[in-house]
């Protein structure tokens, strides 16, 4: 998919290969985007300021890496950059701090409209922020490791840990009654 | 609260179930793990579990779209900027630069030489035509300074004079702070 694009990009033709990048990354920058910042609009704006920043610096684009890494690079330098705009923020990164466990009883006694879907995306939100953005974005990427790996800029072993730890927390928390021991 | 983490034997089998559900298993390994499983009720258990949360997760985390204007939106913005300058442009604008930067250097540096060089000649044949000079009117120059007390109020003006030209002609070659020459 990338040939023709780094075919055009090595012509000089940035604004040919850029028609391609455009189709080819819009969907995936936009979920990449919508992982890191949880809302449908903020996402939008993120993928256009993506795709300008793109536009702008695609004349030097050296090839050194991989052109999906860089703008998925890109992409989560514009959602972190977002992210720091906006203040007050909670960060959840340490499941013991006193936000996450606020976040978790808000979990426990919150009201819901639709309480089984309103309580699992609570419980998401209430987990790390590294393990929120690899479980949204492997449901939003067909659950593909590989495309959560490259997007995220990790090692796939340590994204299938992280999902893994993901998962098992959020058993923990949607079965507190159940047990599995030996 | 719940720690749904396999122990004891079968503690070895978390992430293979999870790798078996998700299909990264290799065929062989994967006979093996479902053999357990069809043995031990926990990893079942345990299993069904993991598969539910996925189902649930899969179900109903939200799957937005871009927006059907998203693209009319981009074109809007990129219109506004024009094209980017390629890459080549401008390299071969900072190669330029950097040319007529080392052009002026050069000449500088030339025009410095010339002027030291000249300015070295001079000075070489004034000593010279001064010494000649000295030579020719006595043997013993040292006379000319006179004697006593004298002599010395002359050396300290030759060497004062010696001095100053010494300065005039660094601060020639090399320009002086606060007289605005350059440097």
């Amino acid at each position: 998919m990338d040939a023709g694009i780094e075919d055009h990009l090595a012509a000089g033709r940035h604004a040919r290969a850029f028609d391609l990048v455009v189709p080819a990354y819009k969907d995936r920058v936009f979920r990449l985007a919508y992982s890191i910042l949880k809302e449908r609009a903020a996402a939008e704006d993120a993928t256009q300021e993506t795709l300008v920043r793109v536009w702008k610096a695609l004349p030097g684009f050296d090839g050194r890496a991989q052109l999906g890494t860089w703008i998925y690079a890109i992409t989560r330098n514009t959602c972190l950059m977002e992210l720091r705009r906006r203040r007050p923020m909670v960060s959840f990164d340490d499941p013991d701090s006193t936000e996450a466990q606020h976040a978790a009883a808000s979990i426990a006694s919150g009201p819901a409209a639709d309480p089984e879907r309103d309580n699992l995306l609570r419980l998401v939100d209430a987990l790390p922020r590294n393990q929120q953005e690899a479980v949204r974005l492997f449901y939003l990427e067909d659950r593909s490791y590989e495309a959560v790996a490259e997007q995220l800029g990790m090692p796939l072993g340590t994204v299938k840990n992280l999902l893994h730890r993901a998962r098992k927390r959020l058993m923990e928390l949607a079965r507190p009654d159940e047990v599995i021991a030996a | 609260m719940n720690d749904p983490t396999l122990i004891g034997p079968c503690a070895d089998y978390e992430h293979e179930l999870v790798e078996l559900h998700d299909g990264e298993l290799p065929p062989e390994h994967a006979r093996i793990v479902r053999l357990h499983v069809a043995q031990c009720a926990r990893c079942r258990a345990w299993a069904e579990q993991f598969a539910a949360l996925d189902a649930t997760l899969a179900a109903e985390l939200p799957q937005p779209a871009l927006s059907p204007a998203f693209d009319a939106r981009l074109r809007e913005r990129l219109s506004a900027l024009g094209v980017p300058a390629a890459r080549g442009e401008l390299r071969s604008r900072i190669e330029l630069e950097h040319d007529s930067l080392i052009e002026s250097l050069r000449k500088v540096t030339w025009r410095r030489g010339l002027l030291g060089a000249v300015g070295s000649a001079a000075a070489t044949l004034g000593v010279l035509a001064a010494a000649k000079g000295l030579l020719a009117r006595s043997t013993d120059w040292t006379s000319l300074l006179g004697d006593g007390p004298e002599r010395w109020v002359a050396m300290g003006t030759l060497g004062a004079t010696i001095a100053v030209a010494a300065l005039a002609w660094s601060a020639m070659r090399r320009g002086v702070l606060g007289l605005g020459w350059p440097r």
